[in-house]
């Protein structure tokens, strides 16, 4: 098993669909769509993370990968659907900029990334590549939430960096110990369903989920 | 240490378990009032002999006693405060029953989370637990009871721009846990005791690389400029007990993380480093915030701004570091916990009383209610940075140490803004404080078409009358007096102690 995953270079495929899935967010107008493709995100991160508990033995990366596949893989995309069908919105993302040039914006950003990373400051883990993804999964997740007008996009966007995060840990010191990974996760996932919350609100009090209109508080 | 913390969780679950707004309230008080009674022992035990539990995840010494003596502080005066304030909600129909069960169960829970950063070994869970203050405290300010879209507006900002802040702070404990298990293998790695003891041996530049993360991440949280902008609007917005926590202890409680930090990456990497990037975040943010102070025309966005003007200075003195420069930061902590909640929670009632926010509208506050007005102008004249109140005797000590280490650029530019923020919030509160209070400036507030007063007006009513708050407030405005004068012995020995701890260069 594990010369069959070496000798494919199996984490390397799956971490760059990560970050096609990433990049590929940007390419999306419709809301549905974005919470979709967040899902295949976290599900191939959460077989990444399975795959390398494979190849490294270590059971409390099972754990990990369980509990993403569970809390980002399945109960994250549930909430965040709801929300949208809640929030009742146009479906579309409205981004501040147009999609083609954001996908050229997230190209280079991986450029960058790929580029400033060269010397590698960190050469060990399971993989080089899989680090300089993570952080370009980062900036991408940066990315989108100040290009995108909508609250939902924002939740989603700061989703994505924390997929980036959590990707990086597991590229540097293979995770976290496992009551610290479960104790992040559940920061998490509190944080979303509370951003949800906010959402909802936010569309009931401005009549629209726009957060152009939250620009009352200033100086 | 687990029944301190503990004691809030329970309260929180009572709290949203009983039905009527009085037991709630007495609910929570005793709460508190056990809090600090079971705390007490434990936190003068740590300051001499520092104790583990749970395979080093929790730990406590000076320090973090220290800051957990501030937490359980304020929240025992935010609970009881809490009490005739709510009520006066009810009264005037800004909250029901629900809101309060909410809002006392999230109050001692946000204690709870407080107190967990500040036991806290694992350096992992305290990321964890500065999360979870996030995630509580903007649920205090949004939904926290009266709903209305400006503080959903500041709750959104708040929640958003301190979750990614924070992410890059996991990513700075991501990089340090890779640095701690290069040297010395996974068991343990995380745990402040342990790196403290290896901090040398780390690897400088991956060191230097993490401090970044933690610094933006942590340091967007305790408001240091220019990663403020959440803060005016999250303090303005939130009710007046969750703003006195919110400036008082919250930010400090960020700022803890960050001199952790800065404790076990100074080693390796040299006190430069740190030293220069901590004055820098430290000038910036006393500069903006000066430059805002003179500017603003509402009081509580005023003192939000003179939050961040504090953390630029606490941030400051640990920056130029030395004992001298540790000491006074760490003073300054305790001034600042002390002084900005009495701020908050005065305006709180100014607010009540008079049913705005905005400088202007308000005149003659000595006159017209002289306790509140005297407390005013004690807590206005410390944060100010006069003598001989509290807070002149740290910046001192901070600009003693900047002096001695003959850092003349930092010290110009650093009174330069002192004055200016003197100037500000004297302005400001001396308008509001003296001047005459009649009929004719109340019927030129009710003339008033602008937005906040319009809002406000419902929380208008001739104030409430509150022994317990007023207790709370006189309580606070004595310490200021007192630690003008003279800082206690038990006091300097602590802060001394908690210098050694950090024991930055």
């Amino acid at each position: 098993m594990k010369n069959w995953i070496q000798a494919f270079s199996v984490i390397d495929f799956i971490s760059v669909g990560i970050l096609l899935t990433a990049v590929a967010m940007n390419a999306f107008k419709r809301l549905e769509s974005c919470v979709k493709i967040y899902t295949l995100n976290s599900l191939l991160l959460s077989s990444l993370i399975a795959i390398v508990a494979l190849m490294v033995g270590e059971p409390h990366l099972y754990i990990a990968s369980a509990a993403t596949l569970l809390g980002k893989g399945i109960l994250i995309p549930m909430f965040l659907r709801r929300v949208v069908r809640q929030m009742k919105v146009t479906h579309d993302v409205e981004p501040y900029i147009n999609n083609a040039l954001s996908l050229a914006i997230s190209g280079v950003l991986v450029a960058v990334v790929y580029a400033s990373l060269r010397q590698g400051i960190f050469v060990s883990g399971f993989s080089k590549n899989v680090l300089q993804i993570s952080i370009a999964v980062i900036l991408i997740g940066l990315f989108v939430m100040i290009t995108r007008r909508k609250a939902i996009t924002q939740v989603i966007g700061l989703l994505f960096m924390e997929n980036g995060l959590f990707l990086a840990g597991f590229s540097l010191t293979y995770g976290m110990p496992i009551i610290i990974e479960l104790g992040v996760l559940f920061d998490m996932l509190m944080g979303v369903i509370i951003l949800g919350i906010f959402a909802v609100q936010i569309k009931r009090t401005f009549a629209s989920s726009n957060l152009d209109n939250l620009t009352i508080l200033k100086g | 240490m687990v029944a301190i913390l503990l004691i809030p969780l329970v309260t929180a679950a009572l709290c949203y378990l009983l039905k009527s707004p009085r037991g709630i309230g007495y609910a929570s008080m005793s709460g508190a009032v056990v809090l600090s009674a079971v705390s007490l022992p434990t936190i003068l035990s740590v300051v001499s002999f520092p104790a583990e539990m749970m395979n080093g995840m929790l730990y406590m010494d000076a320090l973090s006693g220290y800051i957990m003596a501030m937490v359980i502080f304020l929240g025992l005066a935010s609970a009881l405060y809490s009490v005739s304030y709510l009520e006066h909600e009810l009264k005037v129909h800004l909250t029901d029953i629900l809101g309060i069960r909410r809002y006392y169960a999230l109050l001692h829970l946000f204690i709870f989370t407080m107190l967990l950063v500040t036991v806290a070994n694992n350096l992992a869970l305290m990321w964890i637990a500065i999360e979870a203050t996030t995630i509580v405290s903007a649920l205090l300010i949004g939904l926290g009871f009266y709903k209305r879209h400006l503080a959903i507006e500041a709750a959104w900002k708040y929640i958003i721009l301190c979750t990614v802040g924070i992410t890059f702070a996991l990513l700075g404990t991501f990089i340090t846990y890779y640095a701690s298990t290069a040297v010395m293998g996974t068991e343990g790695a995380l745990n402040w005791t342990v790196l403290k003891g290896i901090s040398g041996s780390l690897n400088p530049s991956t060191m230097k690389l993490a401090f970044i993360f933690i610094l933006v991440g942590y340091g967007t949280k305790a408001g240091l400029a220019p990663m403020h902008n959440w803060l005016p609007d999250a303090h303005s917005q939130a009710p007046s007990p969750i703003s006195a926590l919110l400036s008082g202890i919250l930010l400090n409680t960020a700022f803890y993380g960050v001199m952790r930090f800065v404790s076990i990456v100074e080693p390796s990497t040299g006190d430069l480093f740190t030293g220069n990037l901590l004055i820098l975040f430290g000038l910036i943010s006393i500069g903006l915030s000066s430059v805002f102070i003179l500017v603003q025309d509402n009081y509580k966005r005023l003192l939000a701004y003179s939050s961040i003007e504090h953390m630029g200075i606490i941030s400051l003195g640990v920056g130029i570091g030395g004992p001298l420069g540790i000491y006074g930061a760490l003073l300054h902590i305790l001034n600042h916990a002390l002084s900005k909640p009495l701020m908050f929670l005065a305006s709180g009632k100014i607010q009540s009383h008079y049913g705005s926010t905005r400088i202007e509208n308000i005149r003659g506050v000595l006159s017209s209610m002289p306790l509140l007005g005297t407390l005013t102008f004690v807590g206005a004249f410390s944060l100010a940075g006069t003598p001989p109140f509290n807070i002149f005797i740290s910046e001192f000590t901070i600009l003693k140490a900047a002096v001695d280490k003959a850092l003349w650029p930092v010290v110009v530019l650093f009174l330069i803004f002192v004055v200016l923020v003197f100037y500000g919030m004297l302005s400001g509160f001396g308008r509001m404080l003296f001047g005459r209070s009649g009929e004719e400036e109340e019927k030129q507030a009710k003339g008033m078409e602008d937005e906040t007063v319009s809002e406000v007006s419902r929380f208008r009513s001739c104030g409430f009358p509150d022994v317990l708050g007023n207790a709370v407030m006189i309580v606070m405005a004595v310490c200021i007096v007192v630690l003008g004068f003279m800082v206690p012995d038990f006091l300097d020995s602590t802060i001394r102690s908690c210098v050694v701890i950090l024991g930055i260069k």
